[in-house]
């Protein structure tokens, strides 16, 4: 075998995957129109189905409802498709499962990044929220964000091969998704209404639960890959 | 190849098993492939000639049984799997991505410098370089999955039906070029077309399920004939 390969560096390979999809997607746009639009769609249903006077306390849990719904049919998509183009296989014979699964959260977060800076000043704008910390506030859902990443991004990879598995990857992700999703709320709803104070707590844990879930998946990458 | 290092063989199979669900496909297959061997595998459909291939490639994950390419397993290290250059029924290229994007990608994973140029020109394709792969016919599509696979030069060839799709010339320019520079290569090539595996191999073995007869090109030539 080849001594000193170079390509076997785990963190250049995952950047070229993450470059790949964003090249493709950028190029199809099938996964990130289809995530805008839905993302504009549910705010605006929301915007106009909620009272003003209760905007300010439900405004925290809606904003993660639309993380959610968008984020659970898009962020699968960067595995699905390369199972449905039938590539995974020919990625699988070059790059580590740890490279393909770290390329694929690292797509995904940049898609995420793409659609929270779009999303979240419209969804200010929308519902005329008071907004006590715009950078807790910013803080707050884009480390939410990244923890609904590394979850889906990790367990997309068991349900790619299921017939079902766009109805069975959001049952087995919300169980999981339940600390990151409080804890966000949590936070959000202290930069928006209560400033700045008990905001440590939900973050720390949203750091600590991501990386957990991101050091299982990378034990685990191997064997949920593998056939 | 490192000087020092233990010459084991291209490829040992002991008890091989591999089934989808209830479907068994491979029934204890047997195998040892030297270094440098040639190996044309013939069978009816069905026979688990893909499979076998897809396992030596790392891709699938034997039910039960052992697998080792140059002494290592190949689902497990990725480092055996990038000696291993497989062209298959799928192409595994990015339908939205260009020829050239697809083969960059690819050399940037293998960690190879080569030129990508002369590759696309082996396979006709240099021309076509700036085309997305989606606009690409089947003929085309299976020549840059050749070149995809000549990227790394790989010290073990599985070639599935590799000229599907190609037309005359396509097929004998890539079957000389093969021929002329793998030659100290470990092949494998599952095929229907004797003239094209007799370019290439020297040694035949008839699966249906298991190892059936193990033996010249030729001899497998006659038993298939008779059998089929």
């Amino acid at each position: 075998m080849r001594d000193g390969n170079p390509g076997s560096n785990v963190v250049s390979d995952s950047i070229q995957i993450a470059i790949k999809d964003l090249k493709v997607e950028l190029r199809s746009k099938n996964t990130l129109n289809f995530m805008l639009l839905f993302a504009f769609l549910t705010t605006a249903i929301f915007s106009f189905s909620i009272p003003p006077n209760i905007v300010q306390r439900s405004a925290p849990a809606l904003l993660w409802i639309v993380f959610l719904f968008v984020g659970i049919n898009g962020y699968a998509r960067a595995f699905l498709r390369e199972v449905d183009e039938k590539t995974i296989d020919g990625l699988k014979m070059v790059a580590r499962p740890e490279s393909i699964l770290f390329g694929k959260i690292l797509y995904n977060l940049s898609i995420m990044l793409i659609i929270e800076f779009i999303l979240l000043p419209i969804f200010v704008a929308l519902f005329d929220l008071q907004v006590h910390d715009p950078v807790l506030l910013l803080l707050s859902v884009t480390l939410g964000n990244v923890g609904f990443v590394i979850v889906t991004s990790s367990l997309s990879v068991l349900v790619i091969r299921s017939r079902a598995r766009e109805l069975l990857l959001p049952v087995i992700l919300f169980p999981l998704l339940f600390p990151i999703v409080t804890s966000t709320i949590s936070a959000i709803s202290a930069s928006i209404v209560a400033g700045s104070q008990n905001i440590g707590d939900p973050l720390l844990l949203i750091l600590i639960y991501s990386a957990v879930m991101l050091i299982v998946s990378s034990l685990t990458i191997e064997d949920a890959m593998s056939e | 190849m490192c000087a020092g290092e233990t010459m084991e063989a291209a490829i040992e199979i002991k008890d091989l098993w591999k089934g989808f669900g209830k479907n068994i496909v491979l029934r204890g297959v047997n195998l040892k492939v030297e270094r440098g061997e040639k190996i044309a595998i013939l069978g009816p459909n069905g026979a688990g000639k893909t499979t076998l291939l897809r396992i030596i490639s790392g891709q699938l994950k034997p039910t039960k049984g052992e697998i080792k390419v140059f002494g290592s397993v190949p689902w497990k290290m990725v480092e055996v799997r990038r000696e291993i250059g497989l062209v298959s029924h799928s192409s595994y290229l990015y339908k939205d991505l260009t020829a050239m994007e697809n083969l960059k990608f690819y050399a940037k994973l293998y960690g190879v410098e080569t030129e990508i140029k002369d590759v696309l020109e082996v396979v006709g394709l240099y021309s076509h370089r700036n085309k997305r792969v989606s606009t690409f016919s089947r003929g085309m599509e299976q020549r840059l999955s050749i070149a995809r696979m000549l990227l790394a030069s790989p010290e073990i060839l599985l070639l599935d039906e590799l000229t599907a799709g190609l037309d005359f010339e396509g097929k004998d320019s890539v079957l000389g070029y093969i021929t002329e520079n793998f030659s100290d290569k470990t092949i494998m090539m599952v095929g229907h077309d004797f003239e094209e595996l007799e370019r290439i191999c020297d040694k035949g073995i008839l699966l249906d399920g298991k190892i059936k007869a193990i033996g010249s090109l030729s001899e497998i030539k006659g038993i298939y004939g008779v059998s089929d």
